[in-house]
């Protein structure tokens, strides 16, 4: 199909096509050229076309961080997970790796962690100087902080200050990593009570350093769950951040 | 936080999200928020409803990503030319009004270099774009801009520059004509 040029050499179709793509038709005319838009193809793969060689002068906009609560609202307006989904899988995916583990907080939190007394047993003294690489907040749904960690993936060494937001629970707090591959590796049961010090072992500490985030789930006393499936519920979670 | 992906990265992040994968699509927001609430607030001078069409054009990249072809299109400018859509139809629906900018003010500001962070967009089509709009006389390149940076019609761009619409259509019809000569030289 050829396109009808005119005096000045302009093919109509293609600086149509371009006019519909920048937007500067009148109502009527934006209107007429949709409705061509959507009946031939080839004029359709025009402003396509033309979208994609324009879109570059959204260079010259600055970018504007959104507010925070434009995301959650993009989130709540999502459908609902299938339920046919893996729960699990499912699950993780939609709690992890939110940014609310700002890096600010979570050095806060090693002020913190270092400000307190050191409980029982006190790890063994690190053959290297202690190097704190990984920091997290962990937040419960509400939005509370549940817990802060850090961890230093040279010496396996593992640090946590629960708030009291967990005391009192009489289900046991058990600690997880989100690796970023998907799917969670539990490090073990952890006092929600009190301050503590961990040594991962050598195959923990490898996964820890690669894990994204850390979670806790609430397990009933005496059950050890699974090494890659809580059975009680994710009460809190928060994004492993590097130092 | 907004974090760097590069385009391949984008590319398979926004796939992801047409499967479904929800932490796939919050890195695309990750990457793409700033850039795009830049776009719509550009448009719609008003942050606030800017976050509103940001918001609905999140919910309409979730809904559409399954159809972005990673071989047609780059994945910014598939998401840049939704927002910007999204903020003109809402500016035309009367929700919106605006200040009203001499297209050489604009032309000032779409001259500034972008920031290393802004680069999103994979470099040599943007510098082949801007090489191209500087061949173009500049009353013509700057109403260009500003049609696209700002939305807005051949009637409010004529009544700007003060000339009548058919010269100002003249203009840019020309204008595109040469743009895209250039663009596939």
């Amino acid at each position: 199909m050829t396109d009808p040029t005119d005096a000045e050499g302009v093919d109509e179709t293609r600086v149509l096509a371009g006019e519909l793509a920048l937007r500067v038709l009148s109502p009527a005319e934006e209107a007429a050229a949709r409705a061509r838009e959507a009946a031939d193809p080839g004029f359709a793969a025009e402003v396509e076309a033309w979208n994609e060689h324009l879109a570059g002068l959204a260079d010259a906009t600055a970018p504007v961080a959104p507010s925070p609560y434009v995301w959650p609202r993009v989130e709540a307006g999502l459908p609902p997970v299938a339920a046919n989904d893996n729960r699990r899988l499912a699950f993780w995916r939609t709690w992890a790796v939110g940014s609310t583990g700002l890096l600010a907080a979570s050095l806060a939190a090693v002020v913190v962690l270092l400000a307190q007394p050191s409980p029982v047993p006190p790890a063994p003294a690190p053959a290297a100087p202690v190097a704190v690489t990984r920091v997290a907040t962990l937040t419960l749904e509400n939005g509370a902080a549940a817990m802060t960690i850090a961890y230093d993936p040279g010496t396996g060494e593992l640090y946590l200050a629960p708030t009291n937001e967990m005391a009192g629970d009489t289900r046991v707090p058990h600690l997880w990593l989100v690796m970023p591959e998907g799917g969670v590796q539990l490090v073990g049961a952890i006092d929600g009570s009190a301050t503590s010090r961990h040594n991962l072992g050598r195959a923990l500490s490898g996964k820890a350093g690669q894990a994204n985030a850390v979670a806790v789930s609430m397990e009933t006393p005496g059950h050890t769950p699974a090494a890659d499936k809580p059975d009680g519920p994710v009460v809190a979670s928060g994004e492993l951040q590097r130092l | 936080m907004s974090s760097i992906l590069t385009r391949d990265e984008l590319s398979m992040a926004l796939g992801q999200a047409g499967q479904g994968d929800r932490a796939a699509f919050r890195r695309v927001y990750d990457a793409t928020s700033a850039k795009l609430l830049g776009v719509t607030l550009r448009i719609l001078a008003d942050r606030q409803l800017a976050e509103d069409v940001l918001q609905d054009t999140y919910l309409t990249v979730w809904s559409k990503a399954g159809s972005f072809d990673a071989s047609r299109a780059s994945p910014i400018t598939w998401l840049v030319t939704i927002a910007r859509n999204r903020a003109i139809d809402r500016l035309r629906s009367g929700a919106a009004t605006r200040r009203s900018t001499p297209i050489d003010e604009a032309f000032d500001i779409a001259d500034d270099g972008p920031s290393p962070a802004q680069a999103l967009e994979t470099g040599d089509d943007v510098r082949r774009l801007n090489d191209c709009l500087g061949e173009l006389d500049d009353r013509t390149g700057g109403a260009i801009r500003t049609a696209f940076i700002e939305g807005v019609t051949y009637d409010a761009l004529a009544s700007r520059e003060n000339v009548p619409l058919g010269t100002m259509k003249s203009w840019i019809r020309r204008g595109l004509m040469r743009l895209r000569a250039c663009l596939e030289s």
